[in-house]
């Protein structure tokens, strides 16, 4: 018996659970956690999918850094039972219509042949040795990808200044 | 390489029904924390996605993409966390309805 599909049903119910429990718990600090078990379900799917670096990011950075930050912001508001969770009553309504009608668009793109023009995908490649480790993404960011990942650095620092000078300015 | 242990299309629906639980939850939930952080459950369904594409056609560049998601990611939360924290200063709430300056 394969492992692989085994593994894959228990995160890919794991991750489903938890992002219902996102959207639907009433706790924003329970919703925060959950979220942690939705991102740390798709780092096992990473790994079961040769992604090992972007398995490791996806703990360090999202369900480390990126969760912390919401956590603290949770803890700093202080947001305590207003009654309501959910939108009233239309806005609702259409929410789930929207929501249905995104769902059966995506399913039918995912689920007809090579994006309906039929044929199928072509046969998998055979996967490089070292196909995911920090070695090969290394070599690849800093050769092709160099000016995107420069770029992303001016990102991060626009996002750090815009993030302290929101944060200590008193509005009138 | 033989083919996947898992086919393409389980992750592709698996996907499809993450970005639909994102949705939904940014379009009927009234706390504001709560839309980011269904945006952040959009933004990984994506994720699996060029993953999963990554491994079928056997190039990091999907790999790469992530990357670059986590660090917009990054960006936005950081952002939107701290107008966030403004309008709280402001109005003493987070909630999407009650922050109506600009209805006539």
């Amino acid at each position: 018996m394969a492992l692989e599909p085994i593994l894959f049903a228990f995160f890919a119910l794991t991750a489903i659970a938890c992002a219902l429990g996102v959207v639907f718990h009433r706790n924003p600090v329970h919703c925060a956690l959950l979220l942690v078990g939705v991102l740390l379900s798709l780092s096992g799917l990473f790994i079961l999918l040769n992604a090992q670096f972007i398995a490791a990011l996806q703990v360090i950075v999202y369900a480390g850094a990126i969760m912390v930050l919401f956590l603290f912001v949770l803890m700093l508001l202080n947001l305590r039972g207003d009654g309501r969770v959910l939108s009233p009553g239309a806005t609702k309504g259409f929410g789930f219509l929207f929501g249905v009608l995104v769902l059966v668009e995506l399913l039918w793109t995912a689920l007809s042949p090579n994006g309906g023009e039929g044929g199928g995908l072509p046969a998998a490649p055979a996967l490089p040795p070292d196909f995911g480790s920090p070695a090969a993404i290394g070599r690849i960011l800093y050769t092709t990808w160099l000016y995107p990942f420069e770029i992303t650095s001016i990102l991060l620092l626009v996002a750090v200044i815009g993030a302290v000078v929101l944060a200590k300015r008193k509005f009138a | 390489m033989d083919a996947l242990p898992v086919p393409l299309a389980a992750y592709q629906i698996l996907a499809a029904v993450l970005f639909t639980i994102g949705v939904v939850g940014v379009l009927v939930r009234r706390s504001a924390l709560i839309i980011f952080m269904s945006i952040e459950l959009m933004l990984n369904a994506v994720n699996l996605s060029f993953v999963a594409f990554s491994r079928q056609h056997a190039s990091m560049d999907g790999h790469i993409f992530v990357f670059f998601v986590m660090a917009v990611a990054a960006a936005e939360v950081a952002i939107g966390l701290a107008i966030l924290v403004a309008i709280f200063r402001n109005k003493e709430t987070a909630n999407v309805d009650d922050v109506h300056l600009l209805k006539g």
